[in-house]
């Protein structure tokens, strides 16, 4: 007989409390009444003889009792040679190594894949591996089948191979989701192994531990309480680490200048010892400037200017110990300019018509363009106009090129001065009967239904921006949807009748606006609303969408590009709808597509940069469990596994159940007999002077 | 009481826990007092009735009514006549009526004893042609009846004398205060009680009577069981008074009550023998015969003091 915790079998000492019990006198029963207490002081309880000690069996019924509870808790159970048919059990062990853009610092890869060789040397024949690596993501080298099916000898070459070929990229440290995976592979292995008793389920972690690691993925995931991890830290050799990083203005309609103006965000390491640094472009050493940044502070600078040289995209940052994270590239910013069809023989310089306000509208923008055009299109007029405004109806000739433009997938705006103008809408459409006349408003109509949803109108979505009641419409038309059974209505006035109305043709979509915006049919123009709104209208026509030059590792580049030089020089082809995802090298990206060539640039992410090491406590407050580093493989203990198989054993005898049992028996039979004794106990106990 | 501290037979004597049988009380009183034969007391207090005692020198604040004047006029000098008081005794009879004088361990409680006790002074006294008052006190007089000695008289006292205890805490300070307050003229005072409470006030409150002029007989009643303490089993002892209640183990209390108990006899006597009080100790298994025959001595024993203080310089004109 042997017992899990052997300890609780302290508990069999509290049988000292029922002999103890037994041995006073019981005394609170009897009162006597007396005169006067005043020459009386309380006395202590006396211990009877052990000779007096009364009810022996009652007495043994109580200390069986704390006996067997004692037992019960002790967990006993019948040891037995583990069965030969189950073999020792085996150690699932990941082997998790950090590639992300820290791990490019000197000597420290190196220093990495001698850990993991120092691991491997200590790995057993039955033991099952698992080797990963992780930046963003994380990636199995050696899965536990794989090195299963291995040959004894070949595994670890076949894993130091691995490890060769696995250096570091410049990806971000992304360790919660790696740990997870790591968890989830062990698991994973378990499910589908009968054979072999659980054993030691352990995490080797090996990486920098750096601060920039992103651990949120483990907020929301609950730790498997068997599977430890060791962790094996990496230190860097020099802890002054500034880095750079472009202070983007993300405002795509923000004039870019060409020369110089970028501003730049030096940061330095909480543990540096060096807060003096050089920032120049590379090409160009002599326009280098000095940088003080006190350690674990961060300064924004005016980066030099630069020539016009079509070299100079790399800023960099030197004088700290680590340069993996000293280059900026930086794309030379698009030249692209939008271009506003207006169609309408309004005069711009006439504040009563609408082709005035589109022009005051777009004057501030630098890059956009307002033509107008009379009479008949050309199709080059089409192809460069980013969007087309036509203001009421417009000649018959134009409505084919108009529809063509259409279902290439742009945009239409279409205001409905009068109710002529639903010819038009006719013809673009192709929807024989519209029914349209001029509604009749009383002082004024507003707006309301408004479709927030709606990507063109969710900028304002926000209570702060989401009140059009102040602008009324004088004069609208009314248009029956029932005709128009594609259409989405944006806006309706408060009379039930649609304001604005989208309405999809081909690939493109034709947004109808029933009422003008001139003052003779609203004050819309005259409202804070209209310039977001025709920006809005721009952005949804995707005009704007490729002109972000800045990007991260691994951010997603949306273009319709066809073709993708990375700065390795390797070309990628790609499909059109596609979204660009290989953007794991920092550097210039080189962009063709239909509409002209560009240049993107990508850079390391700046939690990558955050090099000084993370408490390891960040770790356990996560809830993983952790092991120290001196016991990691080797040391991990016979004790515990020991323990495991005994437990498991325990855990099928049950035999405290038993014992649990008897303890209840013998209490009903404690309490009868105590009953008893009580019953017949007062005639054999008065004792009266 | 077994094993008392006051020895247990008295040859010749009545049980009390026979006389208890009894149930009148006037008869209990009767059966003890036969046997002793009507004494005659001589007033130990000076009056101005008819009978000369003796002269004495005048001095400023006499009344000068009393004032001799043929010895005036014989001696040039002032004396005051001085007569015997004929008056009979006065006697008060004071009984401690608390809660704690209903305790008894045997078949009568203290208050039931002390009340035959009293009864069968009471009686003796009434046969002398003595006037008897009762006052029955708890923390305050209860009840008081002025002395008197007609016949009906007594059985009004021995109605009231068996009235069961219905008092609350012993506190004599007040009730003997209340009872000098009332006593304007001397006479003999007989406490009954069995002082279970602080007496350290005792010796100021039994002073102020005894410079009353009075004479004091305390009959100190306690039962056998609270003398020796001689329970075996511990219990929880409830005080009868304050309802307070204590763990005792009589085996390992005794010596200590023992010695509380004693220290607490001991205080009550030497207070009662500087006051010159007569202090008997009663167990209530003593035999009333005792108790009056105790009270008869100390009677002779006064009249004796009496005579000798007046030997000395008594009727001498000079």
């Amino acid at each position: 007989m042997s017992f899990l915790y052997p300890l609780l079998l302290a508990g069999i000492a509290a049988v000292a409390l029922p002999i103890v019990l037994h041995m006073i006198r019981r005394h609170t029963r009897k009162r006597v009444t007396f005169s006067s207490l005043m020459f009386l002081r309380t006395t202590a309880p006396r211990l009877r003889n052990r000779s007096r000690l009364e009810h022996i069996p009652l007495l043994i019924l109580r200390c069986l009792i704390v006996c067997l509870l004692a037992l019960a808790f002790a967990r006993p159970f019948l040891s037995k040679p583990l069965t030969a048919t189950k073999t020792q059990p085996a150690r699932r062990i990941v082997l998790l190594l950090d590639t992300s853009a820290s791990m490019r610092r000197a000597g420290m890869w190196e220093q990495a894949v001698e850990e993991a060789r120092s691991v491997l040397a200590d790995v057993g024949p039955s033991d099952r591996v698992c080797l990963m690596t992780f930046d963003g993501v994380a990636k199995t080298w050696i899965g536990f089948e794989q090195w299963s099916t291995m040959d004894l000898s070949q595994r670890t070459p076949a894993a130091i191979r691995s490890l060769t070929d696995a250096s570091p990229g410049w990806g971000t440290t992304n360790l919660g989701q790696a740990l997870i995976a790591a968890a989830e592979t062990i698991e994973d292995d378990e499910v589908g192994d009968d054979r072999q008793a659980p054993g030691l389920r352990q995490i080797v972690l090996i990486s920098d531990l750096q601060q920039g690691s992103d651990l949120s993925a483990l907020l929301a995931y609950e730790w498997p309480e068997s599977i430890e991890l060791a962790i094996r830290t990496i230190a860097s050799k020099g802890a002054t680490n500034a880095s750079l990083q472009l202070v983007a203005s993300r405002n795509v309609l923000a004039s870019p200048r060409q020369n110089g103006g970028i501003s730049v965000r030096v940061s330095n390491s909480t543990d540096a010892a060096k807060t003096r640094f050089q920032l120049g472009w590379d090409a160009e050493p002599q326009t280098a400037r000095e940088v003080y940044v006190p350690p674990g502070q961060s300064v924004v600078v005016q980066a030099p200017p630069r020539s016009a040289s079509p070299t100079a995209t790399r800023l960099v940052l030197t004088g700290d110990d680590h340069d993996f994270d000293n280059t900026l590239h930086v794309a030379l910013p698009l030249e692209q300019r939008a271009i506003i069809l207006y169609l309408g023989d309004d005069d711009p310089n006439d504040p009563k018509a609408m082709h005035y306000y589109v022009h005051q509208a777009f004057t501030a923008s630098s890059h956009v363009t307002i033509r107008s055009a009379r009479g008949v299109l050309t199709e080059q007029d089409l192809t460069t106009a980013s969007l087309v405004v036509v203001a009421d109806a417009t000649a018959q000739a134009n409505t084919a090129a108009l529809r063509r433009y259409l279902e290439s997938g742009r945009t239409i705006l279409l205001a409905l001065g009068s109710p002529e103008g639903a010819a038009t809408v006719r013809a673009l459409t192709g929807i024989g009967d519209l029914e349209c006349h001029e509604a009749e408003v009383g002082r004024y109509a507003m707006l309301d239904s408004i479709d927030f949803k709606h990507p063109l109108l969710a900028p304002f979505s926000d209570p702060r921006f989401g009140d059009f009641t102040r602008i009324h419409f004088w004069k609208h038309r009314r248009l029956s949807l029932a005709d128009l059974p594609q259409a989405r209505v944006l806006a309706r006035f408060d009379g039930d009748a649609p304001a604005w109305i989208e309405i999809p043709v081909g690939r493109g979509s034709l947004l109808v606006w029933t009422s003008g915006w001139h003052p003779s049919d609203s004050d819309l123009a005259l409202s804070s609303k209209f310039v977001p709104l025709l920006y809005s209208i721009l952005e949804q026509g995707g005009t704007f969408a490729e002109r972000q030059s800045q990007y991260l590792i691994g951010d997603a580049v949306r273009m319709s590009a066809q073709r993708v030089q990375k700065p390795d020089g390797s070309t990628l082809v790609l499909d059109d709808d596609l979204a660009f995802t290989a953007t794991d090298l920092p550097g210039i990206y080189a962009v063709q597509s239909p509409t002209g060539s560009r240049n993107f640039a990508v850079n390391l992410a700046p939690a990558e940069s955050r090099t000084e090491p993370m408490a390891v406590e960040d770790l356990e407050r996560m809830g993983i469990s952790l092991r120290s580093v001196s016991d990691v493989v080797s040391t991990v203990g016979a004790h515990a596994m020991q323990h495991r198989s005994f437990a498991q054993m325990e855990s099928q005898q049950k035999l405290w159940r038993w014992v649990l049992a008897a303890t209840l028996g013998m209490l009903l039979v404690e309490i009868w007999l105590a009953g008893r004794l009580t019953r017949i106990g007062p005639i054999s106990e008065g004792q009266q002077p | 009481m077994r094993d008392g501290v006051i020895p247990s037979q008295f040859g010749g004597m009545i049980d009390p826990s026979a006389l208890m049988k009894i149930k009148s009380m006037e008869l209990r009183a009767k059966a003890v007092v036969e046997g002793f034969w009507k004494g005659i007391h001589r007033s130990p207090y000076h009056g101005f009735s008819a009978e000369f005692t003796e002269y004495r020198q005048y001095t400023r604040g006499d009344d000068p009514r009393y004032i001799d004047w043929r010895v005036f006029a014989r001696s040039d000098r002032y004396f005051i006549k001085k007569f015997e008081d004929e008056t009979n005794l006065r006697c008060h009879l004071l009984i401690d009526h608390s809660k704690s004088m209903g305790y008894g361990s045997g078949e009568y409680t203290k208050s039931q004893y002390a009340g035959t006790l009293a009864a069968t002074l009471a009686y003796f006294l009434f046969t002398q042609g003595d006037a008897v008052g009762l006052a029955t006190f708890d923390d305050r007089i209860r009840e008081y009846m002025p002395p008197r000695n007609r016949p009906s008289y007594l059985r009004r006292l021995m109605q009231a004398l068996e009235a069961r205890p219905e008092g609350k805490a012993t506190n004599l300070g007040a009730p003997l205060q209340r009872i000098a307050q009332i006593l304007t003229k001397r006479g003999m005072i007989v406490l009954i009680s069995d002082l279970l409470t602080s007496i350290e006030q005792l010796e100021r409150d039994l002073g102020s009577l005894r410079a009353g002029g009075h004479d004091i007989v305390l009959f100190h009643v306690l039962d056998p069981t609270e003398l020796n303490f001689d329970f075996e089993v511990p219990a929880l002892f409830e005080d009868v008074e304050s309802g307070r209640d204590l763990y005792v183990d009589p085996v390992a209390a005794q010596k200590h009550y023992g010695r509380m108990l004693g220290e607490h006899l001991d205080s009550a006597k030497s207070i009662c023998g500087r006051l010159g009080i007569d202090y008997h100790l009663f167990a209530t298994d003593r035999p009333y015969d005792a108790a009056l025959l105790e009270f008869l001595q100390h009677r002779m024993r006064v009249r004796k003091q009496v005579r000798r203080i007046r030997r000395p310089g008594g009727g001498r004109i000079p």
